[in-house]
């Protein structure tokens, strides 16, 4: 096509256009499609960082198939985690929003209460959980124990582990609650007004005016929570090291010791391929049944 | 205006890689060497290794030394990707610590200065313990940072307290394995005063604890070892983690915890620290490395001994460190040789001994009463430390480093295995011989370095 066509003014226009996105598309090129380049090409390959690589085509993708059981048993754990943790976050998340949002005392106390567990980094957070879980000498089992519950071998038992990395990712919701109060907030008073000229009660504001209008904003909470579960790697590493015997070894995590803890590069870029995948599978199915129960004002 | 857009990309390139190259070459005069030591550790160790460091500078004035200070994480993985990181982007620093179990894969692929021509000139092959130096292929690429093993602490109070005897500290008649339990059954109480055996022992409700082990691969060998086992061979092929003897030290261990309830349970780093355990009463020993003793000594109004580890069969015990290498990159390859002889010099670097953290790797510091008296005789070591610990290196096999994929093999199967007896959930029996089938079929078995 010739480009000629371009009037002066249109042409100068074009051109500092190009100038003022190229830092932006400099840094998708180098920082995001170059890596990703680069981590396809040695997910088929056999590079242990050191010693030259050796390309080996899709051995690395079927070898953790075939033989890694670890890989599945991680995928197990996180799928765990991501579906136990999603909807409780979700809840508790929405409940909280709903107390911020009504004419409750203190309001602002609880608000700084809620949200500040998201200004801690997660690694202190972390640390903080490992005491509070300890089975021998912590808060919770001392609190339990002092109403004469046994002790509960919180993060020392396979089956607890997982549960109670949720309860430490529900208490983690500040910023799930700040966006659905955000969107609490947003639904205009007349609606509400309706329901009470109605004769409505508070459920029925809730069940018909509340949720459907937050039903966009719950998708996109949900969304973004699955992907942060599916990557579920810090608590792990600091609190359990993927123990005991496995049953809190993340995908990440499982990634993160191929990579560096093995020397197995190629296998970690396969892994990390699958986990894209899988989470961009999970956020599609979300996505088209989302048709189903979201409503956004203005369509029909 | 395609081109314009080339040549504007060129630019911006140009500028940004003037940046680089302005900051690679600091270095401006020529008599001015910059080193980078590197190394993990408590805040104890980083303590420590700093004064070392700046002790070297002032008696190498034309030398300054970067400390570059990763705090210390048990399993090594934090420091290990960080190497990596520095290796790939060739960053390497000049000296410094490095984990044992990578220490094969990096020397063959050629990253470490070769020291064999360094050590004939300056004579030190002769006086320093032959374990200390590590070969690759005949030829020695590193050096142990020192020498370290297991150790068992005690609290005296708690002992007295229990009515238990001070505990041998000849290493060589140590208690039984069936002696040493029955004494961590009488340090073991409930919060009823109560034993275990007794009829109304509560087992979830102790107060105080017999023992503490560590529980990390290279922990576990001095006991498998006392009892005659073994868990892959030094030559990399042969598995003997299902030999009776090796089943029956791991059931040993795990007896302690679910059976006898002499030993708190623990798996990942989810207890607290058996040290702090140990000062504040609630624990009458603890097994665990002997750089320890560092933070240790520095616990005001404690009062701690050591003594034997307990025998299985015979005793045993693991010569295990951090290694410390000149890294090929290195610049200066004179200057960093001569920092890391400085670190393995116990007359230079006194302090790093006498608090505790490391033992000598030169032979004269074991056979000279001189040079014994110099790191021993101290407030920080305990009476009995030298036929406890130091003799017991007599018997002492380095940890076996040279497997390959060794981490892989404890990280993919091991641990798993060795977690599922100690949370009871599997006898060792059962574990160990289920995971050493998976071993030997796993690939991984590729010899040794």
């Amino acid at each position: 096509m010739a480009h000629s066509k371009l009037g002066f003014n249109e042409k100068r226009q074009t051109f500092w256009g190009w100038i003022l996105i190229s830092p932006l598309c400099l840094g998708l090129t180098l920082w995001v499609a170059f890596p990703m380049g680069l981590s396809f090409f040695t997910s088929l390959a056999k590079w242990d960082m050191l010693s030259k690589a050796q390309f080996v085509g899709f051995k690395n993708y079927i070898s953790i198939f075939t033989e890694d059981e670890l890989f599945l048993k991680s995928i197990r754990n996180t799928l765990y985690f991501t579906f136990l943790s999603v909807p409780l976050q979700m809840i508790t998340a929405l409940a909280g929003a709903l107390l911020l949002n009504s004419q409750v005392k203190g309001k602002r106390v609880f608000r700084t209460i809620f949200y500040l567990p998201s200004l801690i980094p997660l690694v202190v957070s972390s640390v903080m959980w490992l005491w509070l879980f300890n089975n021998q000498y912590g808060l919770i089992n001392y609190f339990l124990h002092s109403f004469g519950i046994n002790r509960i071998q919180w993060i020392d038992s396979k089956e607890m582990v997982i549960p109670s990395l949720t309860i430490m990712n529900v208490w983690n919701i500040g910023n799930v609650i700040i966006i659905f109060l955000a969107g609490l907030q947003g639904i205009p008073n007349d609606l509400m007004e309706a329901v009470d000229i109605d004769g409505g009660t508070y459920w029925h504001k809730f069940r018909y005016v509340m949720l459907p209008l937050l039903s966009p904003i719950i998708l996109y909470n949900m969304i973004v929570n699955m992907i942060k579960c599916l990557q579920l790697f810090v608590e792990p590493y600091i609190m359990t090291n993927g123990g005991p015997v496995n049953s809190s070894l993340s995908f990440v995590l499982h990634i993160y010791n191929n990579a560096f803890k093995y020397g197995k590069m190629g296998t970690a870029n396969a892994m990390a391929w699958v986990l894209f995948i899988l989470t961009m599978g999970i956020s599609l199915l979300i996505f088209k049944t989302s048709t189903l129960w979201t409503y956004y004002e203005g369509d029909k | 205006m395609k081109s314009k857009f080339f040549v504007f990309i060129c630019i911006f390139v140009l500028i940004s890689s003037g940046f680089c190259f302005a900051n690679g070459q600091k270095e401006t005069s020529a008599d001015q060497v910059t080193l980078k030591y590197i190394y993990w550790g408590s805040p104890a160790e980083d303590a420590a290794v700093k004064q070392a460091l700046s002790d070297f500078e002032a008696a190498n004035p034309t030398i300054k030394v970067e400390p570059m200070y990763l705090p210390g994480d048990l399993d090594g993985s934090t420091y290990n990707a960080k190497m990596k990181a520095l290796a790939v982007s060739n960053t390497l620093p000049d000296v410094g610590y490095f984990r044992p179990e990578e220490f094969g894969n990096y020397a063959e692929n050629d990253y470490f200065l070769k020291l064999d021509d360094l050590m004939a000139r300056d004579g030190m092959g002769e006086s320093y313990l032959s374990q200390t130096w590590l070969k690759i292929k005949g030829n020695t690429y590193g050096a142990y940072t020192a020498a370290e093993c297991q150790v068992m602490w005690y609290n005296k109070k708690v002992l007295e307290e229990a009515g238990i005897p001070i505990p041998p500290t000849d290493y060589k008649n140590a208690w039984t394995w069936d002696e040493f339990v029955s004494v961590l059954k009488k340090i073991t109480v409930d919060s009823k005063g109560k034993h275990p055996g007794d009829a109304t022992f509560n087992a979830k409700d102790i107060v105080r604890y017999g023992v503490s082990y560590d529980l990390w691969s290279a922990m576990y060998y001095p006991s498998v070892w006392s009892n005659g086992g073994d868990i892959i061979g030094a030559d990399g092929k042969t598995v003997y983690i299902d030999k009776p003897e090796t089943i029956e030290a791991f059931q040993n261990l795990a007896d302690l915890m679910n059976v006898h309830h002499v030993m708190p349970r623990m798996s990942g780093g989810t207890n607290i620290s058996p040290l702090t355990m140990l000062a504040n009463n609630q624990l009458g020993f603890y097994v665990t490395g002997q750089w320890t003793l560092l933070d240790l000594g520095g616990m005001k109004d404690f009062d701690y001994g050591v003594a034997a580890l307990p025998i299985m069969k015979k005793p045993a015990q693991i010569y295990v460190s951090g290694v410390n290498v000149v890294f090929k990159a290195t610049k200066h390859p004179e200057e960093a040789w001569a920092l890391q002889k400085w670190m393995m010099d116990p007359s230079k670097t006194l302090d790093l001994y006498t608090s505790g953290l490391w033992m000598p790797t030169k032979k004269s510091y074991y056979t000279d009463e001189k040079d014994l008296a110099k790191w021993l005789n101290n407030d920080v070591h305990p009476q009995g430390f030298k036929e406890a610990v130091v003799d017991s290196m007599a018997v002492a096999i380095n940890e076996p480093i040279k497997i390959r994929n060794i981490n892989q093999i404890w990280g993919d199967y091991l641990n798993a295995a060795v977690e599922s007896i100690w949370i009871g959930e599997k006898t060792a029996k059962e574990a160990l011989t289920e995971v050493a089938e998976k071993v030997r079929k796993s690939g991984l078995l590729q010899g040794s370095y």
